[in-house]
Parts: structure tokens; sequence; C-alpha cells
């Protein structure tokens, strides 16, 4: 990592797609990138049809936990709203749809609207606030996002939640799982690229200092009111296309999907990932995407007392709990952690320590 | 007068479960947001005890009582003792993993029938007049009973015992309170103990007032605005957030709209947080502006 | 970002099962878990007892029923992956939903796209089941919540004497909204004075401050039609004020073991399920399955889901090998359940009707003098046009 941060300062500060091929300083990254880039062309014409619904999940979500990674993993501000932006985004395409016949170019720039609105309501307290007392703030607002949702559900008596047909550009329809997955496939790739790109830029050091410390970062020269109210606004724009995007994939949009426990699953996702790393975002994506369908896997093929086969739901959520735990405890740097070490464990042998950390 | 009663009865509900935060929170800077689920575990516990020891109502939630304290010390020991020193979402997140792990464990065991205790226990919940053309249930006056106990006992703890300033000292400065020989997993460990014993007994006496079920946790987080508007870490602002937020809460069904219950607590919560944010009793510190 | 196909070929590793099975496959999402599960396990649990039970007696046309039961915690994102999953991976016939009305969006839109029928049991109606019924949709759950408003107000100006003063309860969730709005519209209708409407939020510690404001508007008798909770917590908070009205509330799963429990004159409840004081022969067989089936939850819990076995035992009887989901549908627009005694009648369903075409309503209360459950009013047909 740190030789291509090194490399990567050098000339190479764009933010144009030329720059992130840039990314890939060696060869072997380039060959891992295109073998990559194969795979995840090739994985839906070989996927059945519910492993390619898992990966539209995956692809989804992974666009929130990136965002929220930005917010918190790296500007170190701790949010707890980040089921109300995802509400904020599907219901203004829930409601704009059902209420103008709004079509999705219209819907989408307008989610990421609100959500730039939303982002720097919710970042005001920032200003203000740390940590815990940050946190609840945020959590006050979700329950305000959540409100109105509901609200509106009520008032138009959609009792079972606002129905969206999928969205039509031009005369194409986008329906198919597969016209999903490269749709999605692109705003995940377009959400990393924005993430790294930011992350290598000014913005981006000026957030990782803010993390560390706010006073040092105000000695630096930084503006910290200004980086922070960025950081929360570039990550609700994000979240709140995400929630844009759930809406047209899910073809609905209703309070009750984002509950306080979708914002735990993404602290999750971020937590289990590994903090400040977007390609830990990604892995706990896939981790906490995956995990019950994994559990249910298990449970079905171990022998397990039938009593647990019976209420396979309340072992998922015990597992999960578990899983987390286990996470946070042993191995606090999640899986880029086990990855880096593992990484290190292969360059250093038969050696278990670097002789000296002189590169960093 | 009706109104009063009602007011005093849920703001001893609240008062007694935000406790439990303002302890943790006092003592160790850390949130736990596993509290509902701690509280309802502690009513599975007097469920249990009370099938066991059916037609002794007494032993039964003695020994709750007693199990609640011990499931605290646990959580610590096992779990919370590895998130000391760790970053505040950390420590918050591993409490929700906690609670997450909870909810699936108590269905696993009890299933998710509603049970109701009082029968077992053999309590009738009763009403009783009060002057002023007003009533009030058993079960509200056990809650009013309980709740100025376990404040006034935890004041005289805090204030007189050892241990209590022990704590205290602990939660003003941790560094300092470890050089002077104070063993803060011991302390750390004696204020879990204590807010799972206050949020268990909360939740058995919600499970005796109603039933035993998935929502008590719902209530658990209900709480969690009283807390806060009285300042986290601050006791007596606990019981003066409860008694803001079950008066706000009480008047608005009554004259305004019972819908605005759910979102008064928060409501409440925003306009505190805007303005002072570290509670109206809490402490001012760690927010120094930037 | 490798992992990702990693992870993919590790979900490869557990999703290859039940292509061209041998057996009649259904699929099922339920509400198992979260705070709403207490009403759809002990639907889902009885039916999963019948199902195997089923089996033992050699399936149907000799083939078994494999029951695929997935949790969607009343969240309507999980309902639509399980329902994408049963119809694309397990290549179910028939759809079950067993949860809260927040996942039947996403549930239909799945459904309507493979052209499965989706069959609800244990939950509520949609007002798509009922005439003029969605093609695809179909419900056996018990209550129809306007249905039931009308026949309440109907028993109680059969009983009121004098004037009703008529409070009304519900808790804040749309169902129970709409159902209490009809019945405020019934009420004046028949000339009752609505004094009150109250809508309480899900959920409360304490229920007393709602029952204030309910009985200072002085009601001769309540109706509240919600889940049992906020029924019966209210009911109770306004006994424990000191008022001394009459309570008419809906019949849920639990309704026999309560009124058991409260023992309170006062308190009336409506349904359209016999109780198992009737000691019915069908009752004696839903002990026996169940007690086979290690059914955790008490047996009076237990004939909504059992109900559902047999409606679902009917609809495949009628399904010829191999079956297939327009065949399935086919029986369903002409099913004819024999409920032996469960309801008023049997459960008849039409090509425009996926309701029933007569829903038949009971009232009880506890009796005090004769310490037991009283039946106060038997099988009062309403029409279902």
């Amino acid at each position: 990592m740190s030789r291509h941060r090194s490399a990567a300062l050098g000339d190479r500060l764009r933010t144009s797609y030329q720059a992130e091929l840039a990314l890939l300083d060696r060869r072997s990254r380039r060959v891992a990138f295109a073998a990559l880039a194969a795979a995840l062309a090739a994985f839906p014409f070989l996927a059945s049809a519910f492993q390619l619904d898992l990966a539209n999940q995956v692809l989804l979500a992974s666009i929130g936990a990136v965002a929220f990674m930005l917010l918190t993993g790296y500007a170190g501000q701790v949010s707890l709203g980040h089921a109300g932006l995802l509400a904020a985004g599907a219901f203004t395409t829930g409601i704009l749809y059902k209420e103008l016949d709004a079509p999705i170019w219209a819907t989408l720039p307008a989610s990421a609207l609100v959500g730039a609105a939303l982002g720097l309501v919710f970042g005001l307290p920032s200003l203000r606030l740390r940590g815990l007392y940050l946190a609840v703030s945020t959590l006050a607002l979700h329950f305000i996002v959540i409100y109105a949702g509901m609200e509106y559900e009520a008032r138009r008596s959609y009792s079972t939640g606002v129905v969206i047909d999928p969205p039509a550009i031009g005369g194409w329809t986008l329906a198919s799982p597969l016209a999903w997955y490269f749709v999605l496939l692109g705003f995940a790739a377009a959400a990393v690229l924005v993430a790294l790109n930011l992350l290598r830029s000014r913005t981006g050091r000026a957030w990782r200092a803010i993390r560390g410390r706010e006073a040092v970062a105000e000695a630096l020269g930084i503006h910290v009111p200004a980086a922070k109210l960025l950081a929360f606004l570039v990550s609700s724009v994000m979240t709140a296309v995400a929630g844009c995007l759930f809406a047209y994939y899910r073809g609905f949009v209703s309070s009750e999907a984002f509950t306080l426990y979708v914002t735990i699953q993404y602290a999750a996702m971020i937590i289990i990932g590994g903090m400040g790393s977007i390609l830990g975002a990604v892995l706990g994506t896939i981790f906490v995407t995956l995990f019950p369908y994994f559990i249910e896997y298990l449970v079905a093929t171990l022998p397990v007392p039938q009593s647990w086969v019976d209420s396979i739901y309340a072992v998922n959520y015990a597992a999960f709990g578990l899983v987390m735990i286990l996470f946070l405890v042993l191995e606090p740097q999640g899986l880029v952690g086990l990855w880096r070490r593992a990484k290190q464990y292969f360059l250093l042998w038969p050696f278990k320590q670097r002789p000296l950390r002189a590169s960093q | 007068m009706q109104l009063a009663v009602n007011v005093l009865v849920l703001a001893a509900i609240y008062a007694l479960i935000s406790c439990g935060y303002v302890l943790i929170y006092r003592v160790s800077r850390v949130l736990s947001l596993a509290h509902g689920e701690l509280m309802m575990l502690g009513a599975y516990g007097l469920y249990m005890t009370a099938s066991l020891f059916s037609g002794e109502p007494v032993i039964a939630v003695l020994v709750s009582v007693a199990l609640a304290f011990t499931i605290g010390l646990a959580v610590y020991a096992a779990l919370m003792r590895h998130m000391t020193g760790e970053a505040v979402l950390t420590a918050v997140l591993a409490t929700i993993a906690l609670g997450i792990f909870v909810r699936g464990f108590v269905v696993l065991v009890w299933t998710a029938q509603e049970q109701h205790p009082a029968r077992l226990l053999g309590i009738e919940n009763t009403s009783f007049p009060v002057p002023g053309d007003a009533r009030i249930s058993l079960v509200g006056i056990l809650l009013l009973a309980v709740t100025a106990a376990v404040y006034l006992g935890l004041y005289v703890f805090l204030r007189y015992t050892a241990w209590g300033i022990r704590m205290r000292a602990t939660g003003q400065n941790p560094l300092l309170a470890a050089q002077r020989g104070i063993r803060l997993h011991g302390v750390y460990a004696l204020a879990w103990g204590l807010a799972t014993l206050t949020g268990g007994l909360a939740g058995m006496l919600i499970s005796i007032d109603t039933a035993l079920e998935q929502t008590l946790v719902l209530i658990g987080l209900k709480a969690f605005p009283a807390a806060l508007v009285g300042g986290l870490d601050s006791l007596a602002g606990a019981l003066l957030g409860s008694l803001i937020i079950a008066t706000a809460e009480v008047l608005l069904i009554y004259y305004v709209n019972p819908l605005l219950a759910d979102a008064v607590p928060f409501l409440v919560l925003t306009a505190m947080l805007m303005v002072r944010p570290w509670g109206l009793l809490g402490t001012r510190e760690e927010l120094d502006r930037v | 970002m490798k992992r990702l196909f990693a992870a993919a070929m590790l979900a490869g590793a557990f999703a290859g099962t039940a292509l061209g099975e041998d057996a009649y496959v259904i699929g099922v999402t339920a509400g198992m878990t979260g705070p709403a599960s207490g009403n759809f396990v002990p639907v889902i649990e009885p039916l999963r007892a019948y199902v195997e039970h089923l089996n033992t007696r050699g399936g149907i046309h000799g083939k078994p029923v494999r029951l695929i039961v997935l949790d969607d915690s009343a969240e309507p994102s999980k309902a639509a992956a399980n329902v994408k999953r049963l119809i694309n991976q397990d290549k179910v016939i028939l759809l079950i939903n067993s949860s809260l009305s927040s996942t039947y969006a996403p549930s239909v839109a799945e459904a309507k796209r493979a052209k499965v029928p989706l069959y609800y049991v244990g939950a509520v109606c949609p007002k798509e089941t009922f005439p003029p019924a969605d093609p695809l949709q179909f419900c056996s759950t018990a209550f129809g919540v306007t249905y039931d408003s009308q026949a309440a107000i109907g028993f109680i100006k059969s009983h009121a004497q004098g004037p009703v003063k008529l409070g009304l309860a519900a808790m804040a969730i749309p169902v129970a909204r709409m159902g209490i709005d009809f019945a405020e519209k019934v009420a004046s209708a028949q000339g009752f004075k609505v004094v009150d409407k109250e809508i309480t939020p899900p959920p409360t510690p304490d229920y007393t401050p709602f029952a204030t404001r309910l009985k200072d508007a002085d009601p001769n008798w309540v109706f509240s039609w919600s889940p049992w909770v906020s029924q019966v917590r209210t009911f109770e908070a306004l006994r424990r004020l000191g008022w001394g009205g009459r309570y008419l509330t809906w019949a849920h799963l639990n309704a026999e073991e309560e009124l058991a429990r409260i023992k309170d004159d006062g308190f009336y409840v409506i349904g359209s399920n016999a109780f198992f004081q009737d000691d019915l022969p069908i009752h004696a067989e839903i002990r026996a399955v169940a007690h086979r089936g290690n059914v955790n939850y008490p047996t009076t819990y237990l004939t909504e889901g059992f109900i559902g076995g047999l409606v679902l035992e009917q609809i495949l009887k009628n399904t010829p090998w191999p079956p297939s989901p327009a065949k399935v549908l086919a029986a369903m627009n002409r099913v004819q359940v024999d409920l032996k005694g469960l309801r008023g009648g049997p459960l008849a369903w039409t090509k425009d009707n996926h309701f029933r075409t007569t829903q038949y309503y009971r009232v009880w209360h506890w009796d005090e003098k004769q310490g037991r459950i009283v039946r106060v009013e038997d099988w009062i047909p309403i029409q279902v046009k």
C-alpha cells in the first residue's frame, strides 16, 4: 500500500478515469485488475438467478458502504443517520414517481440534491458535536426522515409501501437482473473511483487529518468546518443515490425498509471490513450481505439440533451478533487486517517481522 | 390529577431504564445500545425463576435480580473488557452486536411467544384510588417505589461507600484512578452489573405490568433520549430528563395528538442537542468548540 | 474485489439444490423474527407440522410436499430477496406470505413477474383478495377488517341497552387505522355517538396516558381492532382507571387463553375461528399433529395455521402431477375446503373472490358467574361481495 501511495503522490493527482488507470502502477496490478474486470464481466453469465440477485445486493450495498466509510472511516465523523439518508433518496424517488410520474433521469439527480441538502443538515451538528453526541444527533435526524416518510405513506394511504415501476431510459426498460448487474456495477465502480480519487487529493488528506486530531488539522491550515461539511455532503449524496437505485431495484419504497438495523448493518460492514480502507468497505459489504445465506447453508448441512433448524432466523441473529463481537475483539482491523497479515506472512517468509519500518 | 399520576409513572419507567445508560457512560464513557436487550434478558430471567420457584415470588424476584447483576458482570468480563480504550464507534458497535446476539438467543431459548410472569408469580395488578379522582395501578406504585429506592441507593452508594467513590474517581479520570491503585476492570464490571440490574428491574416490572415480549427492546431505546436530555453522565439529570420527556409525552397525548408520542422524545432531544448538547445537568467536557 | 468472486463461488456451493425435484415445492416467506414474530410463528409452526403429517400419510398423489420457510423479519427487502430466491432457485409452484403487510408489495411484484400464485396465511388479507380479486392473490386469514368492523358494530347494536356512546381504539398501523375509520363510519350510520378515536403508536411502555383520554370521553362501549397487545393493554389500562363500560375487540390467535387470563365480564371478543373449548374432533386432530410436530405454542393458538394446512392440502389434491404454477392457480380458483367446524362454513374461493364468499362471526366473553368462557353470539353470517 505504502509503495503505491508514494508513487501516486507524484504526478498523478488527477481525478479523471485516466488517473484511476494510473493507479495500477505495476504490471502485476494491471494483470490483476484485468483479471478482476474479466471475472466481473463474466460472472453474471455463469451465475444462477439467485447468485445474480445476491451479487446485485452486494453491489447496491457497496455504494452505501463506501459512502459510510468516507464519512466515518476516513473523516472520523460518526453517523447513525445512514438508513435515514438511504430512505431520503428512496422516498424522493418514490414521491416524485407517484406524484409527478417523473422518469429516472429526473429522480436520480433529485435524490442526489435531497441527499446534498440533508447532508448539510446532518453535518451541521458536527461543527459543534463530536463522537457520541454527534452520533445521537444524526440518530434524531434519522427518526425525523422516517417519520416524514411514514406520514407520506399514511396520508396517501400507501399502506403496503409505494410501488415503483422499473425505470425506462428512452425506449429501454431496466428490468432484467442481468441489466441491473451491469448498471449497479457501473455505479459501484464509480463510487469506488470517486472515493479513491478524493482520498488521494487534498480533501482526503484533510479528512484524515481531522480524524487524527482536529486541533492539529486546524493548525495545518485546514478549514475544519468546511472539510467536515464536505465529508457529510459527499457521503450523503452517494448514499441518497444508492437509496434511489434501491427504490428502483426493489420496485417499492416503504418506511419499514429503513430501520435502525440497516444503519447497524452498514456500520458492521465497515467495521468488519476494516476501518479506513475502501477495500475494507467492499469486503465488509460482501461479508455482511452474504453472511445470513451462509449461516442458512451451514445449518442446513451440519448436524445441528432440530430446534435450530426450526428457528434458523434466531440462529442467524445470534450468529451475526457473535461474529461481529469476535471481529471487534479479535481483529479490530477487520477483513483488511486479515488480508494484510496474510500478505505480510507470505512476503516476509521465512521471517515473521519486517526488519525496518522505513517506507512508512 | 390523573395526568399527574400518568406523568409520574411514565417518568419512573424512563428513569429506571435510563439510569443504566448513565451508570455505564459515567464510569466508562461507553454508550450501551444493548440496554434494551439486557433489560429484556433480565425480564426473561424473572420468567425463568418464576417458573422454577412458583409460589415463592420473593425468592423468584431476588434470584432474578441477582441473575441480572451476574449477567452484567459476565457481559463486561466476556466482551466489554476488550473494548476498554477502543474508539467510541467500536465500543458502541460492540454493544449493538451484543444486542443482536441477545435477541437471537432469547428467541432460541424462550421462543417469540408472549409470556406473563405476573401470573406465574401470582401477582394481581389491581389499582388504587388516589386523591383527586385518579387511580394508580399496583405496578405503578411498585415502579415509583423501586425507582425511588434505586436512585436513593445509588446516591448513597456513589457518595459514601468506598466502591462508589472509586467509581466516581474512575469516571473523572481513569488514568489517575488506575495509578492510585483502583482496579479499573473491577469498577467497570461493577458499573455494568449495576446497570444491568437496574435495567433488568425495569424490564421485570414492565413485563409484570403488561407482558413479556420482544417489543421490550424498543421501549429500552425510547428511554434513551431521557438520559441524554438530562445529561449522559448525571443521575440527577436522568431523573430530570425522564420527568421532562414523560410530561411532554403525556400532555401531548392528552391535549394534542396521540400519534406524536413516538416522535416526542426525539424532538425534545433534537432541540436539546442544538442548545445544550451535553444535557441539562451533564458535564461540559470534550465538547469544546474547534 | 477478487473476494467477490470467491464469495460468489461460495454462494454457488450452497445453491445447488431442488432442481427437477420429485415433490410439490411450496415457498414461504414469514416474519419469524422481530417484534411482530409472535403473530406469525404460531401460524407457520402448525402449517409445517401439518405438512410433515401429510407426508407421513403418503403425501399428495404419492408425492411428498416440501415446504421451504424463509424468514423476512417482516422487512420488505428481505421478503423481496426471499421471494426471488424461492421463485428462481427453488422453482416453487405456490408462494405463501405470513408477514406484515409492508412485505406484500415486493412479494406481489415478484409473484406477478413469474406468474406464481400468492397465498396469505395468518396475515392481513390485502384488498386485492376481496372481490373483485387480483388473479394471483388469495387469503384464508380469519380477519377481514372492514367486515369485522361491520359485524362488531352490528353486535354492539343488538346487545346495547340504551344509546351507545362508542369509543374506538387502534394501533397506528395502516390496516388497523383503516378498519377503525370504517367502524366509525358504520357506527355513525347506526346512530351511535362516537365519542373518541384513539390511535396509539407501537410500542409504548405504558398505555395509561392513551386510556386516560379515552376514559375521559366517557364511552359505554369501546371497540378496538388492532394487534392483540394494543387491544388488551388499552383495555387493562382503562379498567385500572376505573372505567366500567364494555369492550369489544378482535379474537386473535391467543384470545381463548387471554380471556381466561383476564377474567372480565365486560371484555368481549369477536372472531371467526371456533374455540378449543368446543372440543370438536378436528381439535383433537390439531392437538395430535402439533404434538407430533413438536410445536412449541399452546394448542389454542394453532387453528389459523392448521386451516392453512387444510386449504393447502385441498389445493394440491386438485393439482394434477406434474404440478406447475398455472395448474395450482386453476385449482385455487375453484377450491372449496371443508373446515370441519373450525369456522362457520366451508372456505370457498371463486374467480373474483379470493377471500371467502361468506364470513361467519362468533362473540365470546368471560362469564364470572359460571367461571368460564361463554359464547354470546353464534355464527353471524356476512356476505362478502
